[in-house]
């Protein structure tokens, strides 16, 4: 049944006549948006663990010792978890940007695309094994 | 040019979105090669210290340098597009923001490698 609007209210909300505008939210403006948030983290926790593994501390000085002594504390298996996840995904999906506008055949862009990612998801779960149960034994 | 091509006629926008890409794909093989050489920790502590004093030698340090300025223009360059997507009115200043973010990839950069440089510089290493 056709609803019939008073003539007060005639001419007021005419938004009630236009197509939904509001912005659909697909894969593609969720991973829009986590780049910008994981990049804003990553320039602090990037930034911050090359100062000290090379500018405040000398490379050569980064050695098992420092690692064991690192990891001692959680929190610092907490940020190097963090840089882990956020760097890795933040470049995954940077480098699926890159096969979708380079690699044009769909074959090949699937090919690479999957070594792409079985690559990074196996290092991403061996890395967090690494950080989780590393115990300075070996 | 084919229509497909991602090239236009941006100018600096176009030489920044080149650098972004290239910084940021060597910064991603980069973090692959280092989960593996980080994870030898686990595996045996000779192993990792063997490796690990790889990343002394002079060639390596010039890869870190490199590193580096990848490291930083990224980050800033990132964050150029951050401030234009959230504020569109910084695309008016695009020019000056790409100017400051290449000023401060140096800035940052040149006495970053200094150090990295310096065991070699001072004859410590080889």
């Amino acid at each position: 049944m056709a609803t019939v609007t008073p003539p007060s209210q005639r001419g007021v909300d005419r938004s009630a006549h236009l197509p939904d505008r509001r912005p659909r939210q697909n894969f593609e403006t969720w991973t829009w948006f986590f780049m910008r948030i994981s990049g804003l983290i990553l320039l602090f926790l990037a930034l911050a663990h090359f100062a000290i593994t090379h500018i405040v501390n000398d490379v050569v000085e980064t050695d098992f010792e420092f690692v064991v002594n690192r990891w001692d504390n959680p929190l610092w298996r907490l940020y190097d978890w963090a840089l882990l996840f956020l760097a890795l995904f933040h470049g995954l999906n940077g480098l699926r940007t890159i096969i979708d506008d380079y690699v044009r055949h769909p074959a090949r862009r699937a090919t690479v695309k999957a070594l792409l990612y079985g690559g990074s998801m196996t290092l991403f779960a061996y890395g967090t094994l690494v950080i989780v149960t590393f115990d300075g034994a070996a | 040019m084919s229509p497909q091509s991602t090239v236009y006629d941006g100018r600096s926008g176009q030489w920044a979105f080149i650098g972004h890409r290239i910084s940021g794909f060597l910064v991603f093989f980069f973090l692959l090669l280092h989960i593996v050489d980080v994870s030898l920790a686990n595996v045996d502590q000779e192993l990792y210290d063997t490796v690990h004093e790889l990343y002394g030698n002079v060639m390596l340090r010039l890869f870190e340098c490199g590193l580096l300025f990848a490291l930083l223009f990224h980050s800033l360059n990132g964050l150029r597009i951050v401030l234009v997507d959230f504020f569109p009115g910084m695309v008016r200043r695009e020019q000056n923001l790409t100017a400051g973010v290449l000023f401060v990839t140096l800035a940052a950069g040149l006495p970053g490698s200094f150090i990295i440089m310096k065991p070699w510089l001072d004859g410590n290493i080889f």
